[in-house]
Order: C-alpha cells, then structure tokens, then sequence
C-alpha cells in the first residue's frame, strides 16, 4: 500500500467506529420524536414521519424529572468537588516529588482504579451503615463515587503538572514567592486546562452514576436520574420513545457542556515556557 | 573590598552523593565572579543553594552580612536567571518583568514606570504587551535579564543563561551581561561550562570538578599559573597540550620519550617523571632550531588562524600566519622555555 493511501484508510476507520457510538444517540433522538407504531415499523425510518415533541414535556412531568435531574446534578457537583479540590493538591505532591512513599501512594491510588465500583459496592454499604451515612443518602454516595473518581482524576492531572516546568515555581520563588503563593500563582493557571477538562470529564461521568446510587439511595426523591432511567424500563415496557425522550434530556445538557467547552479542551498554554 | 556572599564549608550530599564538598568561597560585592567546571562539577547546585532552592547539608552561607541558612528563596533578596529563562508563560513581558515588584507591594503606576524603565534598559521597549511565546530566543533571554535587575537585589545568579543561544548571539549578550553588571554595580555570580565565557565575563574566575574548588583567582592568573593540570586542561581553549617526560639530571630540561628534549627556564628536581604542559598558542613552527619534532595529522584553517593537529591526536598548535604546512610532515616546535608548565604525573599537582 503507498503512503498516501494510509491516512484515508484511517480516517475511513475512525469515522466507521464514530458511527457505531454515534449512531445510537440519533437513533435516540429520532426515536424519541416517532409514534408508537412508527418505532415498530418495518422496514424502520430513519426520520420520524411526524415529529411529535410534545412527549418531552410529558415525560418531564410524568417521571418528575425536574427532581432526578436535580439530584443527578448535585451528586455530580458533589463529587467533582471533592475530587477536585483534594486530587488536584495529591496530582501536585505526586508529580513534584521522588522518593518512595510517593511511588507507593501512585500504586495504591491505581490499585483503586483496578476496583470495580459494583466490588466495591457492598463493603462501602456496610460501612456506611454503621457510620450511620445511610441516613444522607446523596452525600453517601457522593464520598464513594468521589473515591471512585479520584484515582483516574489524579494519575490525569499529575501528568498535567509534570508539563509545567519546576523552574517556572524556582523563578517565582527567587522572585519572592512562598511555596503556596507559587502553586496559587503559576502553576495552578499553567495547569488549570488540565484540571478543567478532568473536572468536566468526572462531572459527567458522575452525572451518569449508577451503581452506588441504586444501591444506597431507597427514597426516589433523592435518586438520580440514572436511577430513574431504570425504573422507567422493565421487561415489558413498550414506551419507547417516552423512555428515549427521558434518555435526551438526560444526555442533552451533558453533550451541550462538552461541545461549549471543547475549545478550551484544546487549546494549549504552556507553550513559550522555555527556550 | 566587603563580602557580598561568603560561603563556609559548604557541604552538600543528595543521598549518597555527595555534591559540594568543603566549599568555601567568599565573593566580593560589586564582582563578577564565573563558576566554571564540566557537568556534574556542582557548579549549580552551588549557585542553587545561594539562591536557597537547596538546601544544604552543613556549613554556613550569608548574603550581606545575613546568615541565609535555612532562610527561604524569597527572604534572600536575590535574583536569578536560569537557562531556560523560566518566564512565565501566562503573564505578558510587563507582567514577567513587575511579577517580582507586585510580590512585595510595590504600586501599580510605581512598577509599570519600573518595567518601561528596565525595558529601555534591556531593549525591550515595544515589547511589553506581547507573551513569552511570542518572542524569539534573544528577546525571552532579555526579558528574563530583565525581571532581574528590576528590583535591584543584593546579588543576581546566572545559571548558564546563554546556552539556549546561537553562537552570534551568544557573544553579543556576553558583551551586554558584563555592560548592565558594571552599570548596575551589582554583584554577580555566573554558571556556566564555557570557559570562555568565565575568561571574558568575570573578575574572578572559580574553578569547580566533583564538588570542590580546584583553583579560584583572576582569569589571567588561571591561564598562567593553573595550580594542576586539571586547570590547565580547563582554562585556555584549544587545551593545553600534555606531554610525559622525564627531567633531564641537570635539571634544566625535560627528556621526552621520544629521545627529544625541551629545555626549561627553571631548575627542577632532577630525574622525576613530569607531564609538560604547553599551549597550542604558545608553540611556533620554529624557524631556528626546533625544540622537538612532531608528525602533522591534520591542517585546519579558520583564515584567522591555522591548527596543526599531530598524526597521534595528543599535540595542538594555533598559529596565526598562514601555513604551508601538509598532512603527513614533520614539523619542527619551539617554545619559549618559561611558557612551560610542569604537573606531576600522580597527583597533577603543579611542580
């Protein structure tokens, strides 16, 4: 194969595996939008014949989505922010210094990423129970999915601060910086594309949490949407596009927040530093 | 003359290594003064315990007068300029240059006249509201010159700050960094493994290997008394020559393997081996009779210059008239007797 053919071919490829995420979320969308004997028509239609959007506001009411959606929304804030604020000073430590404890702390916070949140789920409910937590369910499952978080949000902003040079922090140092007032003041700028961008993505990931939430929050007030999604579909339901239409409104504010902010997702700023 | 920075028994060890050994230094106020050594010499971790970025395993360091041991980087009131420049990629030139003045509560109208002042200075003028990374090599090495000499401190580090510059450039901020020194009447200490520079720069010249002080003292007096051949190896470029021999038993010259011999001004100690020293510069095709023979390997000319380089690799001569000479002759060398120095061949040491 001559090279000029390579890059098409790779392109071809990536935009097939595209497609195959993708094209559930259109289908999603259509779906929601159809009639009920539409969704079963075959051959299927690939554009709803008559768009019908009023089973939005419908579901919204019906299923109470206001409060899940709420819900889903404080537990996410909830846990971004805990990792956030305690990842980004361990990200810091681990990536600036070198000695042994801190080969033995990077292990264990990856051994923590080998756990899977549905191992991890009974122990945590025992624990919690004891702790009387049980009783605020919503923070209860914030501490564990920030747990759960944590690993992947620090091993990814630790590789963010190795990019900012050590002598950036000497310089503002000698220039007559404290330790602190060096972090606060040049490093933290320098890396707060990373952060943001391992903020957004434990936001959403987090939005979309559903393990410890099932099993620890009993009051459907105070679950998720998540959550709510699943107690919406059974084994015979047959209220397709209701069901999708709760999956948009679901996903739609997440997918808006990535496209808004994928810009800054890009965007570089260290460059300059040196040389 | 007052001490500006003095340093006593300096000892520094990372782990096991052990990189600054008995260091004692005391460097004047007002001087300029080169650490120079090969890499690995200890050279910046010196600089960098000034500074206070390490710390130090023992000794005493003091910064006008002040014991600085343990003293944090920001209470030491010194500026440094690191080979990377280290600017700070999110701030503008005028931003990098008042960071300094902002920290220690200066105005806002006070260090914005400060910066266009030290702009002017450093040639900076149009360049305030531009990023580092919108600036070539030599501008980014001007700005980080600048952030230093805008708060007048008690003493300015240079860590190798010209080597990320091409050779043009190179000799030009050479020329400007020893300009603004003397302007400013600061004291300086300057890090860098180009002995040229440490030669061209300083006043004092401190020669550093495996974290000790080989040899310090003015520049000229290195090239001409270097207290072992380590120094002499260092200082001078192209290196001075080694040769081994022996002293004749008169003790007026030196016997060389090859039968030949070079004759001193001095008297030695008779019958000692000896490695000779002699610079490239000061050996001259001779035209009367030659002091000894070597075969020619190699011919460079420069136009300035010719170097005359022998088949065995081990012998340099710099001449500055142009030469005849080709590969594969034997050339006949004088040198002038008192231009030659005499190391031992165990220790090194000066005879």
């Amino acid at each position: 194969m001559t090279r000029p053919y390579v890059p098409w071919l790779l392109l071809a490829v990536a935009l097939a595996l595209a497609a195959v995420y993708l094209f559930p979320l259109y289908w999603m969308y259509i779906t929601s939008l159809k009639s009920g004997s539409e969704i079963f028509a075959n051959p299927p239609t690939f554009w709803p014949r008559e768009a019908d959007p009023s089973v939005y506001g419908a579901v919204w009411s019906r299923r109470t989505m206001s409060t899940f959606l709420w819900n889903s929304t404080l537990i996410a804030a909830g846990v971004t922010a805990i990792t956030v604020i305690f990842g980004t000073g361990c990200a810091y430590v681990l990536a600036r210094y070198r000695n042994v404890w801190v080969d033995v702390g990077l292990f264990a916070i990856l051994m923590l990423q080998v756990l899977p949140a549905s191992v991890m789920v009974t122990p945590l409910f025992v624990a919690f129970n004891q702790f009387g937590l049980l009783n605020y369910p919503r923070t209860a499952v914030v501490l564990a999915a920030a747990a759960k978080a944590m690993p992947f949000f620090v091993v990814l902003v630790r590789a963010t601060f190795m990019t900012v040079p050590r002598e950036l922090e000497e310089a503002a140092l000698v220039d007559g910086n404290s330790r602190m007032g060096a972090f606060f003041s040049i490093v933290l700028p320098l890396a707060r594309n990373g952060i943001l961008v391992c903020a957004i993505l434990t936001f959403m990931s987090s939005f979309g949490e559903y393990i410890y939430s099932k099993s620890i929050i009993q009051d459907p007030s105070l679950q998720p949407a998540s959550v709510g999604l699943s107690g919406f579909l059974g084994p015979n339901s047959t209220d397709w596009n209701s069901i999708m239409a709760y999956s948009a409104i679901y996903v739609t504010p997440i997918l808006a927040v990535f496209v808004l902010l994928q810009r800054r997702i890009v965007s570089g700023l260290t460059s300059g530093a040196l040389k | 003359m007052t001490a500006q920075i003095e340093l006593k028994n300096i000892e520094k060890h990372y782990g096991s290594f052990h990189a600054l050994k008995n260091v004692s230094l005391t460097i004047d106020k007002g001087s300029f003064v080169a650490l120079v050594g090969p890499s690995g010499c200890g050279k910046s971790t010196l600089l960098r315990s000034i500074a206070g970025l390490e710390t130090i395993s023992s000794g005493e360091l003091s910064i006008a007068g002040k014991t600085m041991t343990g003293v944090p980087p920001r209470h030491r009131d010194i500026a440094m300029v690191f080979q990377s420049y280290a600017l700070y990629p999110h701030m503008t030139v005028e931003e990098n240059l008042t960071y300094s003045l902002r920290l220690h509560g200066v105005g806002k109208a006070e260090a914005k006249a400060k910066a266009a002042e030290v702009a002017q200075t450093t040639g900076l003028g149009q360049l305030l509201p531009r990023y580092p990374r919108q600036l070539s090599g030599g501008q980014r090495q001007r700005v980080a010159m600048g952030r230093a000499i805008i708060r007048n401190p008690k003493a300015f580090l240079f860590d190798e700050p010209l080597s990320n510059l091409d050779a043009a450039l190179r000799v030009q901020m050479r020329k400007e960094i020893r300009a603004l020194h003397d302007r400013l009447g600061a004291t300086s200490v300057y890090v860098t493994h180009d002995q040229i520079e440490a030669m061209t720069m300083a006043d004092w010249v401190v020669v550093m290997r495996d974290g000790i002080i080989e040899q310090q003292g003015r520049p000229l007096d290195l090239y001409d008394h270097p207290v072992n051949r380590f120094v002499a190896g260092f200082i001078g470029s192209p290196a001075m020559n080694f040769i081994e021999g022996k002293i004749a038993s008169d003790g007026r010259a030196v016997n060389l393997v090859g039968g030949e011999r070079i004759p001193l001004a001095r008297q030695a100690e008779p019958n000692q081996p000896v490695v000779a020293g002699l610079r490239p510069e000061h050996m001259k095709l001779a035209t009367g009779t030659p002091t000894f023979h070597f075969p020619v390997g190699n011919v460079e000319s420069t136009g300035s210059a010719t170097y005359l380089t022998s088949a065995d690799g081990h012998l340099q001569l710099v001449q500055s008239e142009r030469s005849t000479v080709s590969v594969g002759d034997r050339v006949g060398v004088e040198i002038d007797p008192a231009l030659i120095h005499l190391f031992d061949p165990q220790s090194g040491k000066r005879i």
